[in-house]
Parts: C-alpha cells; sequence; structure tokens
C-alpha cells in the first residue's frame, strides 16, 4: 500500500492548463495559416460592404452607420465559427480518427478535465478571432478604443458558448458529415438572424422569440453595448442567458462525451 | 515473496447483453510481468482498460479492484499518476513531432521543463530514437511509432506499466528490442501488465499467465507449468491426413492421444520415441513433424481451435 501522500497528480487548474496547452501547442504550429485569415476575413467583410453594399445601405442601422453595425457584429460571428469548427470537425476526428483523447486519457486526467478544457481553448481562440476584428475595426476606425478593448471577452463567452453546444452535437454525430446539418441548419442561420446582418426588430413578430432563444443573439446585443458604450438593463438578461446556456448545455455534453469515452 | 501491487477479484463487465469479461479474479506480484492471453475478443483489453478507468466495471457483482492501493472507480487519476499505459492503437499526435509529442505528454503529469527533457533524451536513446527527436510522426515506422508510444508511457516513471498488445503486427527485430526494453524496465522493479496472442512473447516475458477465453479465467500459472500441467511434451504432426493407414489408429498405445482438425492430424504424448514408432507404421512416406508442445498447443487445447463470432 503507498501512502496516498506520495502520490502527487496534478491539481485540477494544471490539469485543465495541460488540455488547454495541448491545442495551443497544435494551433500555433502553423502560425501563419492559423493565425493570418482571422485577419484577413474581417478586411474582406468591410470591403465588400465599404466598395459595394454600403452605398445602397445609407440609413443608420441601429443608430449607426451600416458599416459600424456589421463590423461590431463581425466580432462575435467569428468566435461563434472558430468555435463551432473547432469543437465539431475538430473534435471529432480527435475523438474518432486520431484518437488523440484516447492518448490523453490515459494521462492522469478525467473526461472532465479533458472536455472543460475543450470548451476553455475554444474560448481562447474564440477571444483571440474576436481580438484579430478588433484590429482591424480600429485601424479604420469603425470602433473607438478603449471601450471596444472589452469586445474579446465577449468573443470569449461566445466561443465557449458554441464549444458546448457543438460538443453537445459531436456526442450525437456518427459520421463527420453529419455535421453539415448542423452549419447548414444552426450556424449559417444564426449568422442572418441574431442582429448582426439587420437588426432583430426588423423580422416580422412570430420570428422574434425565436430570435431570442439562439445564444449568438445575445453575444451580439453585448458586444454592440461595449462597441457603443451604450448599457441598458436587457445586457443583464443576456448575460444570464450565456451563463446559463454554458453550464447548462455544457453539462450535458460532458455527461454525454463521457458515455463515449469511457464504456 | 514480493507484495502483492494489484489484487482484482470478481469483476465483470458487460456491454448491453455482451459479457465481455465474467467474474474474473487475479493478483500480481510487485516487479513481476503479469500476462493475458487470448483470442481477439476475449476480454483482455477490457480489463486493462477497467484497470486505467477507461471502463467502469459492473456494479453487480461489484467485485473487487485494488491497484497500488486504489480502486479505479474512485481514484482514476492516481492510478493513471503511477501508472504507464500503452494502449493497442498508437494514439500520437500526428500534428506535433517525436519531441513535441512527448513534451506534450510530460506537461499532463506537471512535469518542471527541465526534468521532462532529460527525461525524454534517455528514453529516446533507451528506444534507439534519438535520431528521430525532430522527426514527424508521419515520417516513422510501425515499429518506431510502437517505441515512441512505450517511451511515452514510460515519462513519469510508472511503478506500473500496462501494455496491451505491444508487439501486434511488428517484425522480429523490432519485437525483440521490445522485450529487451521491457525485461530491463523489470529489472528496475516496474510492475508490468502484459496482453498478448503471441505465445512467444508471453513466454518470453511473463512472469504469470493468465489465459483468457469468453471473458473468463480458463488457466493461470507460470508458462512452464502451464505447460507441463496442460499438455503431452512432444506433438507429432501428419498434413497429408490422406496418406495415413487407418489400420493403424488400431494399434495405438494408450500414451498416445489423438487430435483430429480439419488438414492435420496431431498425436500428442510424453514418450518421443513411440511417436516415432507410431509415425514409421502410420506412413509408408509423407511429411510429418515431431516437435515440443508450446504454449501455443496449450492455448488451443485450452480454448479450441474454432473461430468464434467475436474472432
Amino acid at each position: 500500500m503507498i501512502n496516498s501522500d506520495t502520490i502527487q497528480y496534478p491539481p485540477l487548474h494544471l490539469r485543465l492548463y495541460s488540455v488547454w496547452y495541448r491545442h495551443m501547442r497544435v494551433y500555433t504550429k502553423n502560425l501563419l495559416s492559423n493565425g493570418f485569415p482571422p485577419f484577413l476575413e474581417p478586411l474582406i467583410f468591410l470591403a465588400g460592404v465599404g466598395l459595394g453594399l454600403g452605398k445602397y445601405i445609407t440609413e443608420p442601422m441601429g443608430g449607426v452607420k451600416y458599416i459600424e453595425f456589421l463590423g461590431t457584429g463581425l466580432l462575435v460571428t467569428t468566435a461563434m465559427f472558430t468555435s463551432a469548427f473547432e469543437c465539431s470537425f475538430g473534435t471529432f476526428i480527435r475523438l474518432e480518427y486520431e484518437k488523440v483523447y484516447d492518448g490523453m486519457l490515459a494521462a492522469p486526467m478525467t473526461v472532465n478535465n479533458l472536455i472543460v478544457g475543450e470548451m476553455i481553448w475554444a474560448g481562447t481562440k474564440g477571444f483571440f478571432f474576436s481580438f484579430a476584428v478588433l484590429c482591424i475595426l480600429s485601424v479604420f476606425k469603425i470602433v473607438a478604443l478603449p471601450y471596444g478593448l472589452l469586445a474579446p471577452f465577449v468573443g470569449f463567452l461566445t466561443g465557449v458558448m458554441f464549444a458546448s453546444i457543438s460538443l453537445l452535437v459531436t456526442s450525437f454525430v456518427k459520421t463527420i458529415n453529419h455535421f453539415n446539418f448542423y452549419f447548414t441548419g444552426f450556424i449559417s442561420p444564426m449568422f442572418f438572424f441574431s442582429g448582426v446582418v439587420f437588426p432583430i426588430e426588423n423580422l416580422p413578430g412570430f420570428i422574434r422569440p425565436a430570435a431570442e432563444l439562439v445564444p449568438l443573439t445575445h453575444s451580439v446585443r453585448l458586444v454592440r453595448a461595449i462597441c457603443t458604450n451604450h448599457y441598458e438593463p436587457i445586457l443583464l438578461a443576456d448575460m444570464l442567458y450565456i451563463a446559463v446556456f454554458i453550464i447548462l448545455i455544457g453539462f450535458l455534453a460532458i455527461h454525454r462525451l463521457k458515455k463515449r469515452l469511457v464504456n | 515473496m514480493a507484495k502483492t501491487v494489484i489484487n482484482v477479484g470478481n469483476i465483470s463487465k458487460s456491454f448491453g447483453k455482451v459479457r465481455a469479461v465474467c467474474e474474473l479474479s487475479f493478483s500480481v506480484e510487485a516487479g513481476s510481468c503479469y500476462g493475458f492471453l487470448g483470442p481477439n475478443g476475449a476480454g483482455k483489453t477490457t480489463v486493462m482498460k477497467m484497470i486505467y478507468g477507461k471502463c467502469t466495471r459492473d456494479k453487480k457483482p461489484a467485485g473487487l479492484m485494488d491497484i497500488f492501493g486504489y480502486d479505479p472507480a474512485s481514484n482514476e487519476l492516481a492510478i493513471k499518476y503511477l501508472s504507464g499505459v500503452v494502449q493497442q492503437e498508437n494514439n500520437l499526435d500526428d500534428e506535433l513531432n517525436v519531441a513535441q509529442n512527448l513534451m506534450i505528454y510530460s506537461k499532463f503529469y506537471n512535469m518542471p521543463a527541465k526534468n521532462a527533457r532529460g527525461r525524454i533524451g534517455y528514453l529516446l536513446d533507451f528506444f534507439e530514437l534519438s535520431d528521430k527527436t525532430k522527426s514527424k510522426i508521419k515520417e516513422l515506422s510501425g515499429g518506431m511509432k510502437r517505441r515512441l508510444v512505450i517511451a511515452r508511457a514510460l515519462l513519469n516513471s510508472p511503478k506500473l506499466l500496462i501494455l496491451d498488445e505491444p508487439t501486434t503486427g511488428l517484425d522480429p527485430q523490432v519485437r525483440h528490442l521490445i522485450w529487451e526494453k521491457i525485461r530491463q524496465l523489470q529489472k528496475q522493479h516496474t510492475t508490468v501488465l502484459l496482453t498478448t496472442h503471441y505465445m512467444e512473447e508471453a513466454f518470453q516475458l511473463c512472469d504469470q499467465l493468465l489465459i483468457m477465453h469468453k471473458g473468463r479465467k480458463i488457466m493461470e500459472g507460470r508458462p512452464a507449468d502451464l505447460l507441463e500441467k496442460n499438455i503431452e511434451e512432444y506433438v507429432l504432426e501428419i498434413l497429408d491426413t490422406e496418406l495415413i493407414k487407418p489400420e493403424c489408429h488400431d494399434v495405438l498405445q494408450n500414451n498416445i492421444r489423438i487430435e483430429d482438425t480439419p488438414g492435420v492430424m496431431r498425436y500428442y504424448s510424453n514418450d518421443m520415441d513411440a511417436l516415432k514408432d507410431f509415425a514409421g507404421t502410420a506412413l509408408d512416406s509423407g511429411n510429418y513433424l515431431i516437435r515440443q508442445t508450446n504454449l501455443e498447443d496449450v492455448f488451443l487445447h485450452a480454448t479450441g481451435r474454432q473461430l468464434d463470432d467475436k474472432q
């Protein structure tokens, strides 16, 4: 019998950190191909609006110029997309094809640690992608600093939200092609109908409640408030939604993936 | 007598209606190599997974698991911390190179970077992989990947090494190298659990052997004892069965046992001369072979020669 004092397996925060560190190392291995597109993408969007679409949209939207309206929305959609890809295709490949998780689970960590680490990593990517958009927006003076500096934190929360829902979806997926339904049926519509491209107030009355149900709407409202430095009480509800969503969906995702990882 | 470090009593594991492991008990002494031998689907891997918490055992019967003083159901982290696990698949991180794979893995144990670098250098040298330090995983041969996975399992200097089919699919050179390394680890008092379906591997490495079939233990003991107690010393094998004179079986001495399988007739006996005499009377011409029996004969005798639906 070994004295339990001698077994010093790493404490919780270091176990989570080690999962996060693994993902960070793999991501930063291809720094140029992974790190450059987040900056390029908002440029393309803004060029499209500035050079073409903007001429037709002369009225202010949501009280601001259209380029500002769309630009601030991009701060969180970029976090949504990166996190959703990471925790669907990325997770599935690590789970089923590369068996990376099996290897990691032979080390001192639990399935919970592994999944929560995954979510924190997706949040970190959300933070970074938001930050990239913020850099572009500030260069073109679309978002005023220093208010905008808080935006990447909303990117983090958005990343964690979409990590939890994507992991939950992944727990049901049997073949990688099933993710097409998730992206076409859930993620893409959210881009258009959550107040990124136009205000949800313009949606027909019967669709509006649906827009309030999906996570992106709440991220968008929060990030716009931050960028315009204009806070309203409804933001408390948005923050509550985000907290409950992460805890509830995250819990379900862990519960379901555990069954898949530990027989 | 060395002390017992693994004590497992009456554990079972069901997947739906299939019972992968059935009321299995065994115990392992410190510093010994304990082998699980069985056909595919016998439940060997499931037992390994139950030890390091990748599989949970059935609640009824709950049985008993004591791995270095810990129960995987309540203390999987402690068991994983003091164990190194080599799973059946080479699940290396393709996106990282050889040294990075080990470096990232050392983080999982919270090894200080300096210690980890020293340990990694030592292990790559130990497994003759030093010149591959910066190689991509895809550039490695199957044997190199396997050695790297074993090196990864040894990062934290485990007290218990779990090897799930460590040499399946490898060439003889690599296999012998891995055996040699496992023996060296044993000399350093590492307890080894090993699954295999190579009889020679079991014979070469294991102090104790448990033969499993359909989730159950069918025999257990020292490899040499298993041979001695369960099968005759020699076997005569005749491949050209149609050339055997039918009347010769009438004069068969009672110290010879016949096993009739499609394509091969086998005659087992402890008396080599009796087998030689019999071969002379049974065949005018044709090939036959008299050899010492081995674990494979014990194994096939015990588990049967027919494939079951899990194989």
